[in-house]
């Protein structure tokens, strides 16, 4: 019992992950490979505050968002320089520059020895201390941004960011500020990215960087796009099912080593079949007809 | 003097890299990143033939490089050919091509397991003593291979009928349409060349230190980066990137910390995209004329 909740916690994680890289992969069309790096954001926060300043969850999670929400917008300014596939090359080459800092800077990170002894989530005084309690959180919170996700995607926002990503100069000559647009939407995701930073730290007590690395930011983009780029619904099921795959492997009598290897190959078989499924414009589906309904 | 050595072989290892993937790239305008498996195969081919099967030395590089050339044609046949020519293709060919080598790298190290593996033939020994520092034999052909590829290829890029036809593709895909050269059979001779030449690499660094089932990942990123801060579509801008980024990266190794050398890297990679986009050579890149 213990052991499912643990999987629902960590389903919780990976679709809080997938449905802010949904907004910014998805709806304006930025493919970013540095997910992992916002989402290692929020759990470095996370464990360096409260172990140093012994401050609670509701101010570190703020502070973890602002942090991860300014780097965003840094890397934004620094990646929408480029488009196409030399954004997602330099968004790779930010993740890779992450995940050094996080790895080497030995005085702020402990570089890979990480960070141990990071204390249990507790609000008011109620200690989520029990993994159904916890679970109840992360599901609360992973609703809660569900819904904020969706009222964002349906908002005028929402539809700007449509708009650009099928065709930016149109977009830009209807006077939309396209620019300022494409930086929001990176900078939502990556403040959302680190949310389940912040609880995942909580909720392990112990991070280091290897939780963080390119092969994460690849496993977040996978679920997005196997969850069909524009559809938060279809990436918690892709986070769901990819989540629960190698388990499901393991409890067939897989050993684990090489169940963890089949999942990669399932997704990376996924993405494939999804490239041809979805070639016929799976950037510009249908959105309009939807949207008239 | 041992780091002018050691700056001279990583620049050979990635300019090899980056030249069997730009030769690639110049004319199918796509990154193929499912090509660092390549490199990884090449090696871990020669392993099975030479370790496995116990094959004699040159036989099962031969294999090695042979079997890596048809996989990568295999693929190119398979996957990538029919996704070229969709609506935004690039986006299309990159995201397969890295599910590709999702697969391909897991399959590699489900077969061979996760663990280094050494296919060192020749014991280990000191190396030769040459203007005070020392380099060993697998050095010396590193770069000695590295010379010759690069001007085999810049003669077969100048001179022959296929060089021609390369660059007339990579310059204008639609003129060159007009002309008669079938674009499709152009993109198999790249993948034949460039997969060779991504073959010898993933063995010689193979035989340089070890094998491990992600080697080709970081390999063919460091060769991206050549290729992107010398300008895309410009042989000397390659090799000046790839001479600029194996200097940096063995200076700041040695005045800084080598473990910061992966991160060297990519902040020149980022400085390059944020200040000079167009590389060394200025050519006119397609992704930045919006």
């Amino acid at each position: 019992m213990e052991y499912l909740l643990h999987i629902f916690i960590i389903i919780n994680f990976y679709v809080i992950l997938s449905q802010s890289l949904t907004l910014t992969a998805g709806y304006s069309g930025l493919i970013s490979l540095a997910h992992a790096g916002f989402y290692g954001i929020g759990a470095y926060t996370t464990a360096i505050l409260p172990v140093k300043f012994q401050l609670p969850f509701l101010a570190t999670l703020p502070i973890a968002m602002l942090i991860s929400g300014i780097c965003a917008v840094i890397v934004s300014v620094i990646a929408l320089r480029t488009v196409e596939d030399y954004f997602i090359i330099i968004t790779l080459g930010i993740q890779v520059v992450a995940f050094s800092i996080m790895n080497n800077w030995m005085d702020l990170t402990n570089g890979p020895l990480g960070i141990p002894g990071v204390p249990s989530i507790s609000i008011f005084g109620f200690a989520f201390e029990s993994k159904i309690s916890f679970l109840l959180l992360t599901l609360f919170i992973t609703v809660v941004v569900f819904l904020l996700l969706r009222n964002v995607t349906k908002s005028p926002f929402g539809r700007i960011l449509i708009a650009l990503s099928e065709d930016e100069i149109f977009t830009k000559s209807l006077g939309k500020k396209v620019y300022h647009a494409k930086v929001a939407s990176f900078t939502i995701g990556g403040m959302i990215a680190a949310i389940p930073g912040v609880l995942y730290a909580h909720y392990i007590s112990y991070i280091d960087p290897t939780s963080f690395t390119i092969d994460e930011s690849i496993f977040i983009l996978s679920i997005v796009i196997i969850g069909g780029m524009r559809n938060l619904w279809g990436s918690a099921i892709a986070a769901t099912v990819l989540i629960i795959l190698p388990e499901a492997l393991r409890f067939i009598g897989m050993p684990s080593n090489i169940a963890a290897n089949m999942r990669q190959i399932i997704y990376g078989l996924a993405l494939v079949v999804m490239m041809f499924k979805f070639s016929k414009g799976f950037i510009s589906k249908n959105y309009v007809g939807q949207e008239n309904k | 003097m041992q780091i002018v050595f050691n700056i001279l072989i990583l620049f050979s290892i990635y300019s090899l890299i980056g030249l069997s993937f730009s030769l690639i790239y110049y004319t199918s305008k796509a990154f193929y990143l499912s090509h660092a498996a390549i490199i990884s195969l090449g090696a871990y081919f020669t392993y099975l033939f030479n370790q496995n099967l116990t094959f004699p030395f040159y036989v099962s590089i031969t294999f090695a490089i042979i079997l890596s050339i048809f996989f990568s044609l295999f693929l190119e046949i398979l996957i990538y050919k029919p996704l070229r020519g969709r609506i935004n293709h690039s986006f299309l060919l990159l995201i397969a091509s890295l599910g590709v080598y999702i697969v391909l790298q897991n399959i590699i190290s489900l077969v061979w397991g996760d663990a280094p593996l050494n296919i060192r033939i020749i014991e280990i020994k000191p190396g030769y003593h040459v203007l005070g520092a020392y380099i060993t034999t697998t050095q010396f052909v590193i770069i000695a291979i590295n010379l010759l590829a690069f001007l085999v290829n810049v003669f077969f890029y100048n001179n022959s009928k296929l060089g021609k036809k390369i660059r007339s593709i990579s310059t204008n895909n639609e003129l060159a349409k007009v002309f008669g050269i079938n674009p499709n059979n152009v993109i198999i001779w790249t993948n034949i060349i460039g997969s060779c030449l991504a073959a010898i690499a993933g063995i010689l660094v193979a035989y340089d230190t070890n094998l491990r089932s992600t080697m080709g990942f970081n390999l063919l990123l460091y060769g991206i980066v050549a290729m992107i801060i010398g300008g895309v579509g410009s042989i000397w801008g390659l090799l000046s990137g790839a001479f600029l980024l194996a200097s940096l990266q063995q200076i700041g190794a040695i005045y800084i910390d080598s473990k910061w050398m992966e991160a060297i890297a990519y902040i020149i990679l980022i400085l390059f995209l944020i200040w000079k986009p167009l590389g060394f050579s200025g050519l006119k890149l397609k992704k930045t004329e919006i």
